[in-house]
């Protein structure tokens, strides 16, 4: 594995495992949503590292494009359901999504 | 050297996205970490995913969760619990480590995984390959648009509850201006 696959790699690690630590420890529904994105950001550079190790990076961006797009309409319901919460509760804590109903 | 500057800065922003307390500050952050991720992109030849990520992630995503944060003003940002932010730099040790480890056993493990025949450029996967991903994708964005529209969607009652409240709020401007002339 090369120098630049192996930074890559423990990099993209490394913001995946942040983004976890958010997702597990917030409890705004906004910074929930911003967990996922730090996660994305991880993944994008693992699945980088992969593609260059397998120096196949026309098969990586496509599926980076996709993930991309994954990733955006997950951001964008996410957020539309928060802001519905927030107009509903008039609060973006978690907990009180299990009270919504229909 | 660039790209442990890159990569160092990503790793950064990532932090700062946990530390800002203003959502702002966070948004801010998260919207630059993508702007670097593009030029990494850019660096390893992957231009058309650097330039999704530079306009959908760096743009596209900022601008919607800066629109949000301005609806959803004020709301939780005292109740927030401080101990994430306090906890950052210990558990960052502990991530570290985490990686250390994984990161000797993959280069143990992936040296031995051989490297199969090249499957082409972009276009050519995109289009060729993987052209039944491009029903997912549009299936995909449907299912987005059609979530926020329902979302947001304004039912009869709501219609009411709206009509009313606007028409208090028109009223109660009303009688502080005729107070204010008084």
């Amino acid at each position: 594995m090369s120098n630049q696959v192996f930074l890559l790699m423990s990099c993209g690690l490394l913001v995946l495992m942040l983004g976890v630590y958010m997702l597990i420890l917030y409890r705004n529904l906004l910074r929930l949503i911003i967990a996922v994105e730090v996660v994305a950001k991880g993944m994008t550079l693992i699945f980088l590292a992969a593609g260059i190790h397998r120096q196949e990076i026309g098969l990586i961006q496509s599926l980076l494009v996709t993930f991309i797009i994954v990733e955006t309409v997950l951001a964008a319901i996410m957020l539309a359901l928060a802001v519905r919460a927030h107009k509903i509760y008039g609060s973006l804590d978690i907990r009180n999504l299990s009270k919504l109903r229909g | 050297m660039l790209l442990w500057v890159f990569l160092g800065l990503i790793v950064l922003l990532s932090i700062g996205c946990c530390v800002f307390k203003d959502l702002l500050y966070v948004a801010v952050a998260l919207a630059a970490s993508s702007a670097i991720l593009a030029i990494v992109l850019f660096h390893f030849g992957a231009n058309i995913a650097g330039v999704f990520e530079l306009s959908v992630c760096a743009g596209l995503i900022t601008v919607l969760f800066i629109a949000t944060v301005s609806l959803t003003k004020d709301s939780d940002m005292k109740t927030e619990t401080r101990l994430p932010m306090y906890f950052i730099p210990l558990f960052v040790l502990i991530f570290i480590g985490i990686d250390v480890f994984v990161m000797q056993w993959l280069a143990r493990s992936i040296l031995t995984v051989s490297i199969p025949t090249q499957t082409g450029s972009f276009q050519k996967v995109f289009w060729e390959l993987r052209g039944a991903d491009m029903l997912g994708q549009i299936a995909l964005i449907l299912a987005g648009v059609f979530g926020i529209l329902s979302l947001f969607r304004v039912l009869g009652k709501d219609h009411e509850a709206i009509h009313k409240s606007v028409a208090m709020m028109a009223q109660s401007r009303i009688t502080e201006k005729e107070k204010q002339h008084e």
